[in-house]
């Protein structure tokens, strides 16, 4: 169990790691991209260039996705201070994301059947 | 020191219990991080803490955030070989549908006449949280907003999709898969289960795909758009 949890925090640690490179190669070389996508990329090159092995990162990885639902509610939590959303306008914001969601999935699935059967 | 470990020890074991019900009750559909998130508004409230005040004490599990969002290198590197070959197919998915999603959010916002801030916090909404968050942060939308705009999104689009796709002869695992991870993100990854392996393996590619597209989007030419329209 504690050898497990020494893992997962080593592996968290290398892949933030990452995150600390990103933000530095932003920084010198000005790129408009937020740090997390360069970040992203950096650790797919890496794996893909086998300057790092999946095993050394998949655990730290997996756990931060499996729980990352969890780290969002500090931030979920602002939503107190909108309680216009109790009113007519929450109720219009459901509507628009109705409509918004139906329309991006009958778009892509209608291009993806589309062009995936010429293959 | 002492009140972060409290804060952060509390959001977890409130956050891993109500996980833990919802696992042993799949029927009732419980969401652990919207019953947590009320559960602590709750409590805050009871014990007269000012949101901002948990806020700073929790900020050790929001910085989490970023390192999850660079472990989504990790699906795309697993699944590379499929990546390779449907590239062409998996750019213009996701080019489409995260061009689609932004538009006509903007369109139907405006239509309504809602409050800046509600429109730019709505717009980063059909992609997976940690990218819509950055996106919200660079745009200048309300973080809080968009994470519940995200998952209001994730959970309608799972509701509609069965119609969607009957109605419209969407038939293929691949394009179930990407419908789904493009419209509604991790909650749509999950539902893609039911549609089978390959389109599990497609949906989490179109969700990681539309994050950098549409996070791409948000600092090109969106912030031009907005300026035009409102």
């Amino acid at each position: 169990m504690m050898k497990k949890i020494g893992i997962i925090l080593l592996q968290v640690g290398l892949i933030y790691l990452f995150l600390l490179l990103a933000i530095a190669i932003k920084n010198i070389l000005s790129i408009p991209l937020p740090a997390t996508i360069i970040g992203l990329i950096l650790l797919f090159l890496a794996l893909q260039l086998k300057l790092i092995k999946l095993a050394w990162i998949e655990q730290g990885g997996r756990f931060l996705m499996v729980q990352l639902l969890l780290f969002f509610i500090p931030s979920a939590v602002g939503i107190v201070n909108y309680d216009q959303l109790l009113s007519l306008d929450g109720l219009w914001v459901v509507l628009i994301i109705l409509t918004s969601t139906a329309i991006v999935l009958a778009a892509t699935g209608r291009v993806v059947e589309r062009f995936g059967d010429q293959k | 020191m002492i009140k972060s470990i409290g804060a952060i020890l509390l959001t977890v074991t409130l956050y891993q219990t109500i996980k833990a019900l919802a696992q042993r009750y799949p029927k009732l559909r419980l969401n652990p991080l919207i019953l947590t998130t009320i559960s602590i508004i709750i409590l805050l409230a009871l014990f007269d803490v000012p949101v901002e005040q948990y806020q700073q004490d929790g900020r050790l599990l929001t910085n989490m955030i970023a390192p999850a969002t660079i472990a989504f290198a990790i699906p795309v590197y697993k699944h590379f070989h499929t990546v390779k070959r449907y590239l062409g197919l998996l750019m213009i998915g996701t080019l489409i549908g995260s061009t689609v999603a932004i538009l006509s959010t903007l369109g139907l916002a405006l239509l309504f006449s809602l409050d800046d801030y509600l429109l730019i916090s709505l717009l980063p909404r059909s992609i997976t949280t940690p990218f819509a968050l950055e996106m919200a942060t660079e745009i200048g939308g309300v973080s809080a907003l968009a994470i519940v705009f995200v998952i209001i999104t994730g959970l309608l689009g799972v509701l509609i999709s069965p119609a969607i796709f009957q109605v419209l002869k969407i038939d293929s695992p691949i394009a179930r898969g990407m419908a789904l991870g493009m419209a509604a993100h991790a909650v749509g990854t999950t539902r893609a289960l039911e549609y089978g392996e390959e389109a599990v393996t497609f949906s989490t590619l179109a969700m990681v795909f539309a994050g950098v597209i549409t996070t791409i989007f948000g600092l090109t030419f969106l912030p031009w758009l907005i300026n035009l329209v409102l």
